[in-house]
């Protein structure tokens, strides 16, 4: 008989209210596998993870564990038998350090106090014996995001996990990091360790993992190995019908420079600026890409050319007027529309219905209001024509903006940014966290956008949207733009090593 | 400067210092645990009225510490599971709590003494005061600490004990994990509301002590309101100590010696409704200087995020 | 999700009434510790404040305190919190109390000039609060409140030294002339009823229908989401924070020149109608006619609070307790003031 699977799943139900999330899904993996599982945002995947992981408890079915049912009341039950998990948003402390992080929780104890030199001890060894490359005494809040994923794999690996999940785990790396990743990944796969690797990167999945098992609609929809599969057949049992992966556009006839950044220097809190010098331009009827790892200066230089920061030296120009220390109502004001990139926390009010959501930055100027006085029947009356007009899935337009799921909350951001009609568009991140019906059609409007002659500047980790979308790209490295190409001399490789501050040519 | 720091001002600064700064280690345990916690003027006030109600019914002035701790932990119940298991905003609640402390302390001073405004009777057994042999030769520290009850000698030690719970030991390190990311705490099998509920608990007893010592430590009376805003200077303290005891407690000496030298001036002929402010005018010059050096930007500032 | 948040509106109204449920519960208790029948307390509390002959009294005891919720709902719909509505109302009391007796002005023309510098003077102290948030970060929350102390302290030496009436012996200012009183509507009812009553009609005209009651209100969803929209968070905290002081102040003046002629020193601090005000703006979140609606709920309570402790001898500080119940009910049960994640 053959040993039992590392992990099992056999029929497992999750439902929140009436929404069924895990619907019987059945997943096995073996000791020393590594596998893929992929879905559509919505497909059910978090949700499962966290089933395994003792953070939810299923409503039916059960978690087998090495071939013995196992029931977690908590996370720290599947810590204990040996389950490890690094999140897609990692879960570590900033102002503490590497090995504090990485024994929080199970530290080494002398009397009542911590051992402190046992703990980097073991924290040291641990790097040393799975080549995670990282100083136990720096604190974590100043490191790049790479290192902090290698902190997470330490953090389960202290605790002897023999089964990792990865969430997403490349989605904040750089294509170097990625790749270093995957090294990782397999040399703990080769010491007989399981991984689970949640991913929508198909050829991730094909270049690391041995099989693929995808969700759809709370449903395992498919399972299979990646030596005997294609992307294609794997896309399909995702979104359960044929996408054209290519993003289709045109040429792009590029006009008159609609927004310009010189010099544009933004001081941090050390001696470091956040935003260095950056200077460049965005004509009518392009779309220029910023790629960069986060955490580069993206956001500040973003937030300084939308007038929520107060740039400390520089110039910008948005349709030929001059900005430079205005405020976010002036740069509104000279044509500039901005989907941010975090539609919950700065794109939209949740606990504010929907027509509140759609008037703001047009509610001081005719027809939404006249002289102070606001005209709550306009409000009402453009909530619902760009409701009916971008497709948003919402009960009225007096129900409130958190009632929308994450892809329609996004239509309706991008919605009320778009028929602004002003020159300049801001997109950072547009298609964050969307299922792909939105992603295709936010990118389609971007397109639009650029077709009728505006200038848009696309903001996004994602080095496959960039490549896509854009007609020129740059790149931003520790708050400066480290280069500007043609989209025609982009590679993903090329940008790769420019994200990580080396040269293209080096 | 010895003209002016008299053995006996001294004495009252360190005096007026130890309700203060056992609510600043209160509130900067909570702020640890991420629970932001103003309601230290409630707390107290409760301390010091259970206080003067145990010493008076037992005669005996530790049966008074031990109501009042007692009392306090009991009312900090509310922001405890309030802020926690009920998910409920800690500043309201603390509002909420200060209120229902001053007009509960206010109503059963009436229903159970009779009395309206303050409550002192010679049944109620004072704190005693620990002396030192020689220490009040020792000029300025040594007048300070000079016959000061053992709450005063307590409190100070206790900055030491917070101190190094919280640096030092594997439940402090949680405690600052839980405050930072209590997400990812909780992914590492610390329960954050347990950790939240205790603290909270715990800074109900340490405010206990404090409002012992008020109505206790001096001259046994309760006063209506008798914390007089010294919560909210504990919640300063926290601020200006960026949470870290021995900077709290630094902030806390601070205050004390504003309010020496307000005491002072009194005693030179200034009306005390204008001395008595000495302490809010120096906390917020205090804040002012504290907080001036900060990055700006308009995204990043939340209202009410404290 | 949509249905469950229809839902929710037609449901808030019920923890309201299970929170004073609540309240009267615990309350009824806290009247057996003090011996007396918790049945007839309330009773008194009802009839004290409720039967025709005394529902004048109630309104009067309502002016001040539908003003002080109007001040404190103001900051509260932008998610703000002005705790140093104390300070802000002895400035203006002071204001009004000192302004007819140095400018030798006709009587309305005074009274007019003294409401006016009240406003004003309330306004610019709250606002300082805002200026020191944005200048230098001091949280609002907490200088609002410390910066009452010193106002409080510094309108108390000035009445207790240089502005006394000299001819009593009491803390407090000479009476002002009776030209520049507020006129008498009905029985105990001067204009200042008609002055609030106005400012509630603005506050939620405004709240309602304006850009700058939108503006806030989105602050108050969401204060990022509104920074991005292009509203100037910092000009918006001072004028938030200036309209609730100038209320405050405006409130002050009122009390003074309807009511006690002159500023008695400790008088206007020990209803605390700044904290009752704050609760019964909590209590509606911010919303200015659901404010309005619980001040005068409070009112109600406190007016028969007299009644009751006269009735009774049960002490009318019940009222508080109940007050603050209620609100900590609401603030752990319904998610009270819950902020935005």
């Amino acid at each position: 008989m053959a040993p039992a699977p590392e992990l099992e799943a056999i029929g497992v139900v999750k439902r929140y209210g009436a929404l069924l999330a895990n619907d019987h899904i059945d997943l096995t993996v073996e000791s020393g596998e590594i596998l893929a599982v992929m879905g559509e945002n919505g497909a059910g995947k978090s949700t499962l993870m966290s089933l395994l992981y003792g953070l939810q408890r299923p409503d039916e079915g059960r978690i087998l564990l090495r071939g013995a049912e196992v029931r977690f009341s908590s996370a720290l039950d599947a810590i204990a038998a040996g389950m490890g998990m690094v999140h897609q948003a990692f879960k570590l402390f900033d102002s503490l350090t590497v090995w504090e992080n990485v024994v929080f929780g199970a530290e080494p104890r002398r009397g009542p106090f911590i051992d402190r030199r046992a703990a980097r001890a073991q924290v040291e060894s641990l790097t040393e014996a799975h080549g995670l490359r990282v100083d136990p005494d720096a604190i974590v809040g100043a490191l790049s995001v790479g290192v902090r994923q290698r902190i997470e794999i330490l953090k389960a690996l202290y605790r002897r996990a023999r089964v990792l999940i990865l969430d997403e785990p490349t989605a904040v790396l750089t294509p170097q990091e990625r790749d270093g990743l995957f090294a990782v990944m397999r040399r703990l796969a080769g010491e007989g360790r399981t991984i689970l690797f949640v991913t929508h990167k198909l050829h991730e999945a094909m270049a690391i993992a041995d099989r693929v098992t995808v969700l759809r609609d709370a449903r395992v929809v498919a399972r299979m190995r990646t030596s005997q599969t294609t992307q294609s057949e794997i896309v399909r049992a995702m979104t359960g019908r044929n996408v054209d992966l290519q993003i289709s556009r045109g040429v792009a006839a590029a006009g008159a420079p609609l927004l310009e950044v010189e010099g544009l220097t933004v001081a941090g809190a050390g001696a470091k600026p956040l935003v260095e010098g950056a200077s460049f331009q965005v004509r009518a009827g392009e779309i220029v890409g910023l790629a960069g790892v986060a955490g580069n200066g993206q956001t500040e230089l973003v937030e300084a050319l939308t007038g929520l920061r107060v740039p400390d030296k520089g110039a910008v120009r948005v349709a030929g007027a001059t900005l430079t220390a205005r405020d976010v109502a002036a740069h509104r004001h000279a044509g500039l529309a901005y989907i941010p990139e975090d539609r919950v926390a700065v794109g939209a009010a949740l606990g504010a219905d929907a027509t509140d959501n759609l008037a703001m930055g047009f509610h001081r100027a005719a027809p939404l209001s006249h002289r102070g006085l606001l005209n709550v029947a306009a409000m009402v009356k453009r909530a619902r024509e760009l409701i009916a007009k971008f497709n948003v899935k919402i009960a009225s337009e007096r129900a409130l903006a958190g009632s929308l799921s994450g892809g329609n909350l996004q239509k309706m951001v991008v919605a009320r940014e778009l028929s602004h009609e002003a020159p300049v568009l801001i997109a950072e991140q547009p298609t964050r966290g969307v299922d792909i019906g939105a992603i295709e059609f936010i990118h389609g409007q971007l397109i639009a956008e650029r077709d009728i002659g505006r200038a848009v500047l696309l903001v996004s980790a994602e080095l496959t949207e960039i490549l896509g979308l854009s007609d020129r790209i740059l790149v931003m490295y520790e708050g400066r733009i480290v280069a500007d190409m043609a989209r025609s001399q982009a590679s993903e490789e090329k940008l790769g090593l420019l994200m990580a501050g080396r040269t293209a040519a080096s | 400067m010895s003209d002016f720091l008299t053995p006996f001002l001294m004495q009252s600064a360190v005096q007026a210092i130890t309700p203060i700064l056992l609510a600043a280690l209160a509130g900067a345990l909570c702020g640890a645990v991420g629970v932001f916690n103003m309601a230290m003027e409630g707390q107290m006030l409760i301390g010091a009225f259970a206080a003067i109600c145990g010493s008076y019914a037992s005669h005996s002035a530790g049966v008074g510490v031990g109501v009042a701790i007692a009392a306090s932990v009991a009312f900090s119940l509310i922001l405890a599971y309030g802020a926690t298991v009920f998910r409920g905003d800690a500043v309201v609640i603390c509002i909420g709590m200060n209120l229902l402390a001053s007009g509960l302390t206010a109503y059963l001073l009436r229903a159970l003494f009779n009395v309206s405004g303050t409550f002192s009777d010679p049944a109620i057994a004072g704190l005693s005061r620990i002396r030192i042999p020689l220490m009040p030769s020792i000029p300025i520290l040594g007048w300070g600490l000079a016959r000061q009850t053992a709450i005063t000698w307590g409190a100070w030690a206790l900055v030491i004990v917070v101190a190094l719970v919280l640096f030092k030991t594997p439940v402090g390190l949680r405690m600052r994990g839980v405050g930072e990311r209590p997400d990812a705490a909780e992914t590492l099998g610390v329960d954050v509301n347990r950790y939240r509920i205790v603290t909270v608990l715990v800074s109900g007893a340490l405010c206990g002590l404090a409002g012992a010592q008020l109505s206790l430590g001096a001259v046994n009376v309760f006063a209506e309101d008798m914390t007089a805003g010294r919560g909210w200077i504990a919640v300063v303290a926290v601020m200006l100590g960026r949470g870290h005891p021995l900077y709290c407690a630094a902030a806390c000496a601070l205050f004390g010696f504003a309010d020496a030298v307000g005491l002072r001036l009194q005693g030179l002929g200034l009306p005390n409704q204008l001395t008595d402010i000495a302490p809010y005018v120096v906390t917020l010059a205090a804040l002012a200087i504290s907080h001036r050096a900060r990055n700006s930007n308009a995204l990043g500032k939340a209202d009410r995020d404290v | 999700m949509s249905v469950l948040a229809n839902f929710g509106g037609v449901l808030r109204a019920p923890p309201a009434l299970v929170a004073i449920g609540v309240a009267v519960l615990v309350g009824g208790l806290l009247v057996l510790v003090s011996g007396a029948d918790p049945l007839q307390a309330y009773a008194q509390i009802v009839v004290g404040a409720l039967w025709p002959q005394n529902l004048p009294d109630t309104l009067n005891w309502a002016t001040p305190l539908v003003g002080m919720t109007l001040a404190a709902a103001i900051p509260l719909r932008g998610g703000m919190i002005n705790l140093g509505g104390d300070g802000q109302l002895v400035i203006g009391a002071l204001v009004g109390a000192v302004a007819p007796l140095v400018a030798p002005l006709p009587g309305p023309i005074a009274a007019a000039l003294a409401l006016l510098g009240a406003g004003l003077a309330g306004g610019l102290y709250a606002a300082l609060a805002a200026w020191g948030e944005i200048r230098f970060r001091v949280p609002m929350l907490i200088s609002s409140l410390l910066l009452s102390y010193p106002a409080v302290g510094i309108v108390s030496y000035l009445v207790r030294f240089p502005l006394r009436d000299t001819t009593t012996g009491l803390p407090q200012t000479a009476m002002v002339p009776d030209g520049a009183r507020l006129p008498i509507l009905i029985g105990p009812l001067n204009m200042g009823v008609l002055m609030i009553v106005v400012i509630a009609a603005l506050v939620v005209l405004v709240d309602r229908r304006t850009v700058i009651g939108y503006e806030l209100r989105m602050r108050g969803a969401n204060a990022r989401f509104a920074a991005y929209g292009g509203v100037a968070l910092g000009r918006q905290a001072l004028g938030a924070m200036f309209s609730s002081g100038a209320i405050a102040g405006l409130v002050g003046a009122i009390i003074v020149l309807g009511g006690q002629f002159r500023y008695i020193d400790d008088a206007l601090l020990s209803p605390a109608y700044t904290w009752s005000g704050l609760m019964a703006a909590l209590l509606a979140q911010g919303e200015p006619a659901g404010a309005v609606l619980a001040g005068l709920f409070f009112a109600a309570l406190q007016t028969g609070g007299f009644a009751m402790q006269r009735e009774t001898s049960v002490p009318r500080v019940l009222t508080l307790v109940l007050q603050s119940i209620v609100i900590l009910f609401l603030a752990v049960r319904g998610g009270l003031g819950k902020r935005e994640r």
